[in-house]
């Protein structure tokens, strides 16, 4: 199912926001700015940057506790600290005009009826920039905010993810029908009340009877993005989603990813193309090989023994790393229940290279077990292309190692570079982020935008 | 500094009038159309506004659609997003928004409303609601008990007291941000918070550190027993519907001394009653503004309108022309405002129609329709006379905001009452509320004292 690409077909590419930037240690780099994961200046400039470059979107990750909080130090790690993703973006989405914004938000801890209402004003506000980055919380330590004392185990929160989804999609879909908003004020009438309906769903994790007194966008509702890599997950995705945020540290895994979650989605009867597959990446570009390693090493030197042993604790299966030699093997891990897809990849790597607690550690500290990439422009456009080329990615969620100094490197090296190679665009020539990224509108009316 | 009257611009799409929209100003997309609401949020922070308020509703109102179709009730964006999109279109002004505790968890709340108050710089208020409505319960498959007024207060009480620890979980100084030594946080500034209680046990810590105005400002809207019990304890400025001084008078007083029954001081509370202000250079002209808004009424809005602000009652079976009908309010759903327009009712023996028309604009709350001074001296006497120490303006029209700033305001700044520009750059710094002691801080504090002496 590798496809030959038409010369007009682009890359997509977000920009993953993550405070003073993706590599756990970059905080403590000179340039990085005080306080950046709480700053709202911080994000505008980012994100006004993300859009003079023209990405498809920028997108913002999630967690509802501090990790390892009272298990492992958590003194040496920026992550502590974070803004909330959707009122994040609800700022952002005033400071900018075209760029789309994606805010991952957990089926595990909300209600699907807020989450509707939430991401649909968020797509209101923005002119139709909205996307949804559905999760499930994998983190067990986030049920202790929420008055659970057991995490609720995979299949379990699977299955409430599949139904909240579904929730969440009808309450998008409670107005239909062309002539929705008439807008008679002469009449007194605003909408045609046949064009709204209650949704009136009853099911095993929620009864919501709806309808949604939001509108829909001009593109329709929110883009639906996954980025889970278990079964479950690309079955979810395969059914629903219209993007995946995925994580691969190669090109089989990833071509293997691929194809897997494409065919799939032909037995729900979807076409292939409307699902946007984007895996991260993290580029460290140098204007040559040795710049790029030299920006590499100096962040590799920053990470301390104890944020990396952080790093890996969560995927550990509860055996605490601290009594293990750092510099020996990965020991045997018991199986997790929380973070199965994680982990595999994780275990599956040391394993593959031979990589010490140490090695495995530095290895992820810039990345988290995404892909990470070292070279000239000219390298990380080579293998960028690949897997674009060759049926193991739509594009790419690119995660800068440091923000805002990555962001030069990025906009001024690679893009140049990917427009040369005709694989990304020059300007923006849609409005919405569905736009931008080739996917196509839902049935939906829309409100009148100039309505006097 | 003498008291200023503390000032907020309650935000509707085309204005609170239920015929607003029909106004021949108005925008129909008012309620989704994020440029109106800059707009509004600039003119109110020109004028030195101590903040803007957005109301919510967790339903479209009724599932009468053919009524709600002729409203602008199910084409409004969600408070929380709102405001934050405010947020980054303004640079002084408070932002208040309201969300329930019925329909949401503590620890989200608690990150959301945190967030905005970082993303402003410290001007984010929270209006804590409870929810009533049947309808707003089946969106989140709860059943009618969850209307149970006590219930709900003592819910929310502790979904209050949950938030406010976790607003608390960074001590100040707790981002050291120390490069050198790769220290980021200092652990021992970051509190767990543990709470445990009938409702919620929410571990913490909260991921965000405290804002520059220390804690966001917590505001309540309930004036029944419970709520005002509630308001005393916990909440640094009230919300009410007050249409007379002799009320305003009463409830200020009582809230103020039950605040006192709770170990804190009068001044740690403010009292912010809503009123509709219709403004004309003469009388006439407010009249005839008020006329224009009201001859925009259909029967099949006023009498569902009026229906609903009585608590769900059915109405079909009597004519505009009746006198309103014995209601009962029940132990479910709201309370306070359904007793405050039957009790307007029978004191002036109102039909049907008379009610309807007289919620039209203000919903029960205080409505005064006149020249600018002779607005100012109604103002005046609240503030004056222990009935408010300030007032949530709500504008009547698309235009009515920019009526009270420019017809209003020059004649309340000249008596003195309000403030001629900020002096201030939190919600808390315009409003004079005091920054809330870390509880944490507070706690670790003591034991280094006694270890010095």
């Amino acid at each position: 199912m590798t496809r030959i690409v038409s010369s007009s077909a682009r890359m997509s590419l977000g920009l993953f926001l993550m405070g003073a930037g993706h590599h756990i240690a970059a905080w403590r780099l000179p340039d990085a700015p005080q306080g950046a994961a709480t700053s709202f200046d911080h994000y505008r400039e980012i994100a006004k940057a993300a859009e003079a470059a023209k990405f498809d979107m920028v997108f913002l990750a999630d967690s509802a506790s501090i990790r390892e909080f009272g298990h492992a130090s958590i003194g040496s790690d920026e992550r502590a600290v974070r803004l909330e993703p959707l009122t994040l973006l609800s700022a952002l989405s005033v400071a900018t005009d075209r760029i789309g914004l994606v805010a991952t938000a957990s089926t595990t801890y909300n209600e699907p009826f807020n989450l509707a209402r939430r991401f649909a004003s968020l797509d209101l506000l923005s002119g139709g920039r909205a996307g949804w980055n559905l999760v499930t919380t994998s983190n067990a330590e986030d049920g202790p905010n929420y008055s659970l004392d057991a995490h609720p185990p995979h299949a379990e929160r699977y299955a409430r993810a599949e139904e909240f989804e579904q929730v969440v999609r009808g309450l998008w879909h409670s107005w239909q029908g062309g002539d929705a908003f008439p807008i008679d004020k002469a009449a007194g009438r605003l909408f045609n009340p046949d064009s709204l309906h209650p949704l009136a769903h009853r099911g095993r994790h929620f009864s919501v009877r709806g309808p949604l007194g939001v509108p829909p966008s001009p593109q329709g509702h929110p883009v639906i993005v996954q980025a889970g890599a278990s079964d479950a997950g690309r079955e979810i995705a395969a059914r629903s989603a219209e993007v995946i945020f995925a994580a691969h540290q190669n090109f089989d895994d990833a071509f293997q990813f691929y194809q897997d979650v494409k065919r799939r989605m032909a037995r729900h009867g979807r076409a292939p193309d409307s699902l946007r597959i984007m895996p991260g990446v993290s580029p460290y570009i140098g204007r040559t090989r040795a710049e790029a390693q030299a920006a590499f090493d100096e962040l590799q030197a920053l990470v301390t023994h104890e944020v990396g042993l952080k790093l890996l604790q969560p995927f550990a299966g509860g055996l605490d790393l601290r009594d293990h030699n750092p510099d020996g093997p990965l020991p045997d891990l018991p199986p997790t229940k929380d973070a199965i897809g994680r982990q595999k990849l994780l275990v599956d790597l040391a394993r593959r290279e031979n990589l010490s607690i140490r090695e495995l550690y530095l290895h992820i500290a810039g990345a988290r077990g995404h892909w990470q990439l070292v070279g000239t422009a000219s390298d990380i456009a080579d293998q960028l292309e690949h897997y674009f080329r060759n049926g193991a990615a739509d594009g790419f969620n690119i995660m800068p190692p440091a923000l805002p100094r990555s962001l030069g490197p990025i906009t001024e090296l690679l893009l140049p570079e990917l427009r040369r190679r005709e694989l990304f665009r020059d300007d923006y020539t849609g409005a919405t982020l569905r736009e931008h990224l080739g996917l196509p509108r839902p049935d939906l009316p829309a409100f009148p935008q100039s309505a006097a | 500094m003498s008291r200023k009257i503390a000032l907020g611009a309650f935000l509707h799409p085309s204005g609170h009038h239920v015929a607003a929209w029909r106004h021949p100003d108005a925008r129909a997309d008012a309620g989704i159309n994020i440029r109106n609401y800059i707009r509004l949020a600039q003119l109110a922070e020109a004028a030195s506004f101590d903040l803007v308020f957005l109301a919510d509703q967790i339903a479209v109102p009724s599932s009468n659609l053919d009524y709600v179709s002729r409203t602008t009730r199910a084409t409004y964006f969600e408070p929380l997003t709102l405001i934050a999109a405010i947020a980054a279109a303004t640079q002084r002004i408070g932002l208040v928004a309201t969300v329930s505790t019925s329909f949401n968890r503590p620890y989200n709340m608690a990150r959301y409303i945190a967030s905005i108050d970082h993303i402003s710089g410290g001007r984010a208020g929270w209006n804590l609601v409870t929810s009533g409505s049947e309808l707003e319960g089946e969106n989140f498959g709860l059943g009618d008990d969850y209307r149970l007024h006590a219930n709900r207060y003592r819910q929310a009480a502790e979904f209050a007291e949950a938030v406010r620890g976790l607003w608390d979980s960074f001590e100040d100084g707790a981002v050291a941000d120390d490069r050198a030594a790769g220290r980021y946080l200092d652990e021992g500034r970051v509190h767990a918070l543990h709470h445990r209680g009938e409702h919620y046990r929410v571990k913490g810590p909260l991921s965000q550190p405290r804002s520059p105005q220390g804690q966001p400002v917590l505001v309540q809207a309930g004036s029944s027993p419970a709520g005002r019990d509630l308001a005393a304890r916990s909440a640094e400025l009230v919300f009410t519907a007050q249409p007379t001084l002799a009320q305003a008078q009463e409830f200020y007083a009582d809230v103020k001394a039950r605040a006192v029954g709770f170990g804190r001081a009068p001044d740690d509370i403010l009292i912010l009653p809503g009123v509709f202000p219709v403004v004309g250079r003469s009388h006439d002209e407010a009249q005839e503004k008020f006329a224009t808004l009201q001859n925009l009424i259909t029967p099949e809005v006023g009498r569902e309108y009026l229906s609903l602000h009585l608590g769900g009652i059915d109405l079909s079976g009597y004519s505009d022309d009746d006198p309103v009908p014995e209601v009962e309010v029940g132990e479910r759903g709201h309370v306070s405002r359904p007793l405050l327009l039957l009790q307007k009712a029978r004191s002036r023996n109102l039909t049907i129609r008379d009610l309807y028309l007289e919620i039209a604009g203000a919903r029960g709350h205080w409505q005064i329709v006149g020249t600018p001074a002779a607005i100012a001296d109604q103002l005046e006497a609240y503030f004056t006379q222990g009935g408010a120490d300030g007032f949530n303006i709500m504008p009547p029209s698309p235009t009515g905001l920019d009526d009270f700033v420019e017809l209003v305001l020059p004649e309340l700044r000249r008596r003195g009452l309000i403030r001629d520009q900020y002096d201030a750059h939190t919600l808390r710094g315009h409003l004079g509320l005091k920054i809330p002691a870390n509880r944490f801080a507070a706690a670790t504090a003591r034991p280094r004292e006694q270890a010095l002496a």
